[in-house]
């Protein structure tokens, strides 16, 4: 009929960050610890049901529990669950605690827009300019403070974007709208993109090839579509990309100091515009 | 007595009181409306929870069914009903991305707060609690019948969402802002969660009181049978709960109606892709934290998960030990497991947030926490293998149920372990594996739980038996494809399937997955018709059913003191509790049950079988 299996570990799409591995391994030491709680207790289930039936003579037997019994069913899972517990939190350490982030190789801003995802790079200086909400519009989508000279250069892009392989890739995360989540299924990483705050996520991929982006949290009718990709390099074809992508900005910028529209870099005003009027700051 | 089995047995019951007692007769003379509409009657009150969470749960099940029919065949209409809906909501039949939306919201909401809630809490609470503790009525019958109006109403609000502009609620049942900030639909959708609230809180209130100061004589808490136990801490939770629940839907009125930005941050772009109705200005307010709503809602709907589960578990502990005629296994060990069950809800509502962006540092203490309710969720498992160990295990169609909940449950139990564990909830979390938890939880758990009582108390409620053979059948079919319809979602949810998702195929890598949709959705279809032989099943016995015995199960507690088909007071005789709920295969006695209400004198006597069967 179809490619099926009852076993779920078996569904996982290839893992190719660094804990991503890992992070499979403790799914599959619950998985089997469940699987065989769950097949003792059924089958003790069915065993009762079929040795203690009802038929003609047979009775039940007059008891109310037994308390050295209850404490032992309370102590075992007690310890078990305690001790799973215990065990996973190193893995949610690495994954989650700022002080276990490793330095970061490469650092990208990333904001959620319904329905896109949207990636500033440093550009050509290496820095990525200062941001603050109140600078955004919808031309802006993060916010960059036209006053800083390391925004200038910064690149953005929309929907794909690349990164190379074997680093450690800082993301800082958020939205300008409502909530999204930022959920790479092979890199085993998904967090929530919250409006008004930024989020650092970290993952460094082992595999080069084109990954897809999902939103995970409902962010409206369009939520479905909200795909991108993310396109993992060697480092050298990942130097080459960004390279030409830093000339490009540059032939703007140098066609935008010779030519100077003055919209583009007019700041919003210090007090929040009324969101939603995108573009009234002229 | 032969006068009950008749159809008129508002009649039959006068006569059974004029016969039995001369007690407080004024209420055979109160009018149609107030006896069956504005009833104060808690056995009323039930009935009408019971069939208005019916009637929702076919709704809601309808929704479910076209969802499951846009995942497995997107884009093509839905079958028989697609061509009459309105071009709003479909395009050639077939579901658009934004009723894709509304109807994940409105499933997920109705199930929630119009079947399992009003079922688990209002239907049986208000039937259980009088009859089984051995009183005439609620404390406040007022106050419940109020608590019973203000489901419809909230229910009218919330769906009179499909008939205003927009649109009705579609940011999912947990209606996070910002994108509920907006939008007539989620303010409906905001004032009928407040009122189902405060039903709920009212409802709560009286059975504390009800529990607390109405128990028959001699019955003291420990003599109470599980279900009013479990019913009890349940309430608990209502009256702690409900409250913050009520606080995050005011707080987002306030949002939504005068922009105050609670849950607004700064600057938002909001008119982007076209997400707000034009005009619409949430971020005028700013400053505001999304993640704060987020607290407050969990800070209720964890808990309210265990509003939805406890009194189900004590349904079924009830029914396992009536139908395996044994003793329940350390009746003090389960109500302790309920009372940590309870408490420890109100710790764990982190986990819903892992991925929220609070501090890693409370991730860790909520994993911890929340790992911990495993241990008395087992004590309940262990106890309820306890109880049938042993026992006389006969199979009429409430203990099936109740055998199926204890299968499923163990199911859904041990896939909470899953996103308890902080680092895999990162992969998993808004997946299908969360989907097939919930569902195993609230379907495989809940609704047999719920199934089980239906048809245990059945009886009492109504006079009649169902028809046995229907309700085996109905429970076969349901568990078979409930199981093969819930649990590949496991699956797909470890391959990355993300939940409320308009078209997953989008995806390359959701792609592979369309078959097992189908499979999903073919299950799901006959698992939704499976439901019309219960619904069949309950009508069609009303009036053809076989009269029912005043105690056809042969159990102890003492709703089965009362006539078959009890009238209001509830009681023709005196009630006194001599013994515990559960003396089943008692040394003490020839039969192998032993009713609360027999006195040790009988007992003695050896006429205990005549006086527990005397009509």
């Amino acid at each position: 009929m179809f490619d099926f299996s009852w076993n779920m570990l078996t569904y996982f799409p290839p893992g190719i960050s660094t804990y991503s591995e890992s992070l499979d391994d403790l799914f599959r030491l619950v998985y089997w610890i469940s699987a065989a709680i769950f097949v003792l207790v059924q089958i003790v289930l069915v065993t009762f049901i079929f040795k203690y039936r009802t038929r003609p003579g047979h009775k039940s037997i007059y008891h109310h529990g037994n308390n050295v019994v209850e404490f032992v069913w309370t102590l075992a899972p007690t310890v078990l669950f305690a001790g799973l517990g215990l065990y996973s939190d190193e893995m949610w350490k690495v994954m989650k605690y700022s002080s276990r982030v490793p330095s970061p190789d490469v650092e990208i801003d990333v904001v959620g827009q319904a329905f896109n995802w949207n990636v500033r790079y440093p550009g050509g200086d290496g820095i990525l300019g200062k941001r603050h909400a109140r600078y955004r519009t919808a031309q802006n989508l993060f916010g960059i403070d036209p006053t800083d000279v390391h925004g200038k250069d910064d690149i953005v892009l929309t929907g794909e974007f690349n990164l190379p392989i074997n680093k450690n890739v800082v993301v800082h995360l958020s939205s300008v709208d409502v909530l999204h989540s930022y959920f790479l299924p092979n890199f085993r990483i998904k967090q929530d993109a919250v409006p008004g705050s930024w989020i650092d996520v970290w993952f460094n991929g082992t595999k080069p090839g084109k990954y897809e982006l999902a939103c995970a949290e409902l962010c409206g009718s369009g939520h479905y579509a909200m795909r991108g990709v993310l396109n993992m390099q060697s480092d050298a074809d990942f130097a080459t990309w960004m390279d030409a992508k830093i000339t490009a900005k540059k032939a703007i910028l140098a066609a935008q100091a010779a030519n100077p529209q003055p919209e583009v870099a007019t700041p919003a005003p210090s007090s929040a515009p009324p969101a939603g009027e995108h573009g009234s700051s002229h | 007595m032969a006068a009950v089995a008749t159809t008129q047995h508002d009649h039959a019951h006068v006569a059974t009181h004029d016969a039995a007692h001369a007690h407080d007769h004024a209420h055979h003379s109160v009018s149609f409306i107030r006896k069956y509409i504005f009833s104060t009657d808690h056995k009323t009150i039930a009935k009408q929870f019971l069939s208005t969470s019916m009637f929702f749960l076919l709704v809601g099940g309808a929704f479910a069914l076209f969802i499951r029919w846009q995942l497995a065949y997107p884009g093509e209409p839905i079958p028989i009903v697609g061509k009459w809906l309105p071009d709003t909501l479909v395009s050639n039949g077939a579901v658009q991305p934004g009723f894709y939306t509304q109807l994940v919201t409105m499933h997920a909401t109705i199930m929630i707060f119009f079947v399992i809630i009003p079922m688990a809490t209002g239907a049986f609470a208000n039937f259980c609690i009088p009859l089984m503790i051995g009183t005439d009525d609620m404390a406040m019958p007022t106050v419940n019948m109020v608590s019973f109006w203000l489901v419809p109403i909230a229910g009218l609000t919330i769906m009179s969402g499909f008939f205003v502009e927009g649109g009705t609620a579609a940011a999912g049942w947990t209606n996070y802002p910002p994108l509920s900030a907006s939008g007539t639909g989620h303010t409906l959708w905001v004032i009928g969660v407040f009122l189902v609230g405060f039903s709920s809180i009212l409802g709560g209130m009286n059975y504390l009181a009800t529990t607390l100061n109405k128990r028959a004589k001699g019955m003291r808490m420990f003599d109470m049978p599980l279900t009013v136990w479990a019913l009890f801490i349940t309430s608990i939770l209502q009256v702690l709960g409900t409250p913050v629940l009520a606080s995050a839907v005011s707080l987002l009125f306030v949002d939504q109606v005068f922009h105050a930005g609670i849950f607004i941050p700064e600057n938002l772009l909001t008119s982007t892709g076209g997400l707000f109705p034009s005009g619409a200005n949430v971020g005028a307010g700013g400053g505001g934290q999304p993640v704060l709503f987020q607290h407050l809602f969990w800070f209720y709907s964890h808990p309210a998960v265990y509003i939805m589960i406890l009194p189900i578990m004590g349904i079924v502990s009830d029914i396992l030990a009536t139908f395996a005629r044994k003793a329940i296994f350390g009746y003090k060990a389960m109500v302790f497991a309920l009372m940590a069950i309870a408490f420890l809800g109100f710790v764990v509502w982190g986990h819903h947030m892992f991925l929220s962006g609070m501090s890693p540092l409370l991730g860790t203490t909520f994993m911890l926490s929340t790992i911990v309710i495993a241990v008395p969720s087992s004590i309940k498992i262990f106890n309820w293998l306890g109880t049938i160990w042993k026992g006389n295990i006969h199979f009429a169609t409430p203990n099936l149920n109740a055998l199926g909940f204890i299968s499923t449950f163990v199911c859904g139990g041990l896939s909470g372990i899953f996103m308890a564990i902080g680092p895999i909830d990162v992969y998993i979390h808004d997946t299908y594996f969360i989907v097939a938890h919930i569902h195993y939880v609230l379907f495989g758990g809940a609704l047999f739980g719920i199934f089980a009582g239906v048809y245990y108390w059945y009886p009492k409620m109504f006079g009649k038996m169902y028809n046995e053979t229907l309700g085996k059948f109905h429970f076969f079919l349901t568990f078979i494809t409930f199981n093969l319809c819930f649990f590949p979602m496991h699956m797909i949810g470890v391959g990355g399937h993300m939940r409320r998702i308009h078209d997953p195929y989008v995806y390359e890598f959701l792609k592979p997955f369309q078959p097992i949709n189908q499979f999903i959705t073919i299950f799901a279809i006959l698992m939704g018709f499976s439901q019309l032989i219960l619904i069949f099943n309950l009508l069609w016995s009303l009036k053809f059913g076989r009269t029912a015995p005043r105690n056809p199960w042969r159990a102890n507690s003492l709703e089965w003191a009362a006539p078959a088909h009890p009238g209001h007071g509830n009681f023709d005789r005196d009630i006194t509790v001599y013994r515990g709920p559960y003396e089943f295969a008692s040394p003490q006695s020839k039969r192998d049950y032993l009713p609360q209400w027999i006195r040790p004198a009988h007992v003695e006597a050896g006429q205990e079988v005549a006086v527990a069967e005397k009509h």
